[in-house]
């Protein structure tokens, strides 16, 4: 069984030898600096070389971290693409978005459609292409911000949060125009070779807009964009971050194969609570970033004997997080207690 | 005929709750109009809304986007009241608090939702913003003599940054005038207590506990 048929069968709850180890990129940043100066390949400009981004995350496999390649390193291609200012960050922290392309939701349309032809959004699938051409035995995860989380950093959160309430009409007519362009960047990822799709909506959390307005947009849209994909693919991957608790039934209307959580989200509340999807996660970064490799071995374990069948990071790695540390994720699925029993 | 002045409060309360940022002017100008005083129609109607804004969200009943607009109706209110206020009140000095989110990260709704309440409890808050270069945190620290400095994050990547922060307190020699505050997901009361912060909040409600401790205002 190679990496990609491991992924492929635990996304659809097939059997499997043991579980795949992966972490899928974009805001699940799967980077670090010590594997940037392993592969010769630094931040910020991984970001904008295509060559360079396809051999860092090839880095990351080579290196025994995860069993994928993904990319790109950040969730702020689609915001760039559509008039946010970006800045790409350091070798240490990631791009973010540092100005907006709008001040109130009722002005969505002057923002600029997604072109693919241009900007990070040509590089990320260029990216995809090189690594399709290497033909690894590893899955290629291409990455896409969810609708909530682009739909925010286009505009202040704070005015968009208010919208959401305030101004349903426009807020939907905006969030379609906003998942019409993450459909369209993530069909194109597909074509360029990408296996799976992984969508992580960080802004659009329950916690945030609590369980209706957690099903009126990020639910909705989030679907709207799973639906729209092509059916040749491996599969969906869509990662909610902070408690779910207030939300469960709402994340079980996602049309994912897989849902992904935050390391506060006890696996085995998750299991009993969401039936229709594969679980993925969570072995908590920050143990990643300031534990030990014992510590995250025995984290590791307890992921896959609550119920985890996709063992990943619980959010992004810290950049600063050690290489014996993430290799600590894959011992733990091949020799801990569990793998012996 | 009049409305009385309890009403007018309940209804100015009612309307911060209820979200009613443009129905709340029109009862603040009725309240001020009827005679009534406003650091009352403030205190009693606006921020008596707003607290029970937090209780409710204390108590998972609002969330955050809820919160947001709740004291968009109370600082429209404010608009209004505030200056009908005595001199005196409204030159009250009140204890400053710097705010922001460190430098590397942009996550800023936790720390917009802990301003919101530390102005309704009554600090003034200088908000230095998100992704904010260190030394604004001690500059403005300086500049407003302010009573305690507030850091968030929510990324380990950034979180060394609070630690820097408290040690240039300590370089311009004004850490024993401030007090030192964080949060954010990654951290904890240990980490607080490992760079030397003087606390640690678990939400933007606790934080209002916290600071008005650490003041002595509780």
């Amino acid at each position: 069984m190679n990496e990609k048929e491991r992924l492929s069968r635990a996304m659809h709850g097939e059997s499997v030898d043991r579980p795949p180890c992966i972490c899928p990129g974009g805001m699940m940043n799967m980077i670090t600096t010590e594997l940037m100066d392993t592969a010769h390949v630094v931040w910020p400009e991984a970001h904008l070389d295509a060559q360079k981004m396809a051999n860092l995350t090839i880095a990351n496999y080579e290196n025994g971290c995860f069993e994928n390649v993904g990319v790109p390193f950040c969730m702020t291609v689609e915001a760039e693409a559509m008039g946010a200012q970006v800045t790409m960050g350091t070798k240490i922290f990631e791009p973010h978005v540092t100005d907006y392309a709008v001040d109130s939701i009722t002005e969505w349309r002057k923002i600029t459609p997604i072109d693919l032809t241009r900007g990070r959004a040509k590089i990320v699938l260029e990216a995809i292409q090189i690594l399709k051409e290497r033909n690894l035995d590893v899955p290629i995860v291409g990455n896409i911000t969810g609708p909530v989380s682009t739909a925010s950093s286009v505009m202040d959160p704070v005015v968009f949060y208010k919208g959401l309430r305030k101004n349903r009409t426009e807020a939907h007519a905006y969030m379609q125009f906003v998942a019409d362009a993450i459909i369209k960047y993530a069909r194109a990822q597909i074509e360029a070779g990408a296996d799976v799709i992984a969508l992580s909506d960080p802004s659009g959390t329950g916690e945030i807009l609590g369980p209706k307005l957690f099903e009126e947009y990020a639910v909705k849209y989030i679907n709207r964009i799973l639906d729209s994909l092509q059916k040749e693919k491996m599969g969906t991957i869509v990662h909610i971050c902070g408690q779910m608790k207030n939300v469960y039934t709402q994340a079980e209307q996602l049309h994912s194969d897989v849902l992904s959580f935050d390391s506060c989200v006890p696996m085995k509340e998750a299991k009993k609570n969401l039936k229709h999807h594969t679980l993925m996660g969570n072995v908590s970064t920050w143990a990643l970033e300031f534990g030990t490799p014992d510590k995250v071995f025995s984290l590791t374990d307890k992921c896959r004997r609550d119920g985890s069948a996709i063992i990943s990071p619980a959010c992004g790695l810290g950049t600063k997080s050690p290489l014996a540390n993430i290799q600590a994720i894959k011992r733990g699925i091949l020799e801990g207690q569990e793998a012996v029993s | 005929m009049t409305a009385s002045k309890e009403e007018l409060l309940a209804k100015l309360s009612e309307c911060v709750v209820e979200m009613e940022d443009e129905e709340v002017p029109e009862v603040a100008a009725e309240y001020i109009e009827a005679g009534y005083p406003a650091f009352d129609g403030i205190m009693d109607g606006l921020v008596d809304g707003m607290n029970k804004a937090s209780e409710l969200y204390d108590e998972e009943e609002y969330f955050v986007t809820d919160v947001l607009l709740c004291s968009d109706a109370m600082y429209a209110g404010l608009d209004v009241l505030r200056p009908h206020l005595p001199e005196e009140a409204a030159n009250a000095k009140k204890p400053a608090v710097v705010i922001g989110v460190v430098e590397g990260d942009t996550h800023d709704i936790g720390k917009n939702l802990v301003k919101i309440m530390l102005e309704t409890a009554g600090f003034e808050a200088y908000d230095l913003g998100r992704d904010v270069p260190l030394d604004a945190f001690v500059d403005k620290a300086v500049e407003v003599d302010a009573k305690i400095v507030c850091m968030s994050t929510l990324m380990t990547t950034t979180m060394d940054g609070m630690a820097t922060v408290i040690n240039k307190l300590k370089e311009r020699g004004i850490r024993d005038k401030v007090k030192v505050m964080v949060g954010g997901s990654p951290i904890s009361q240990k980490y607080a207590d490992d760079i030397g912060a003087d606390r640690y909040s678990v939400n933007a409600v606790e934080a209002v506990r916290v600071a008005k401790e650490l003041v002595g205002i509780a």
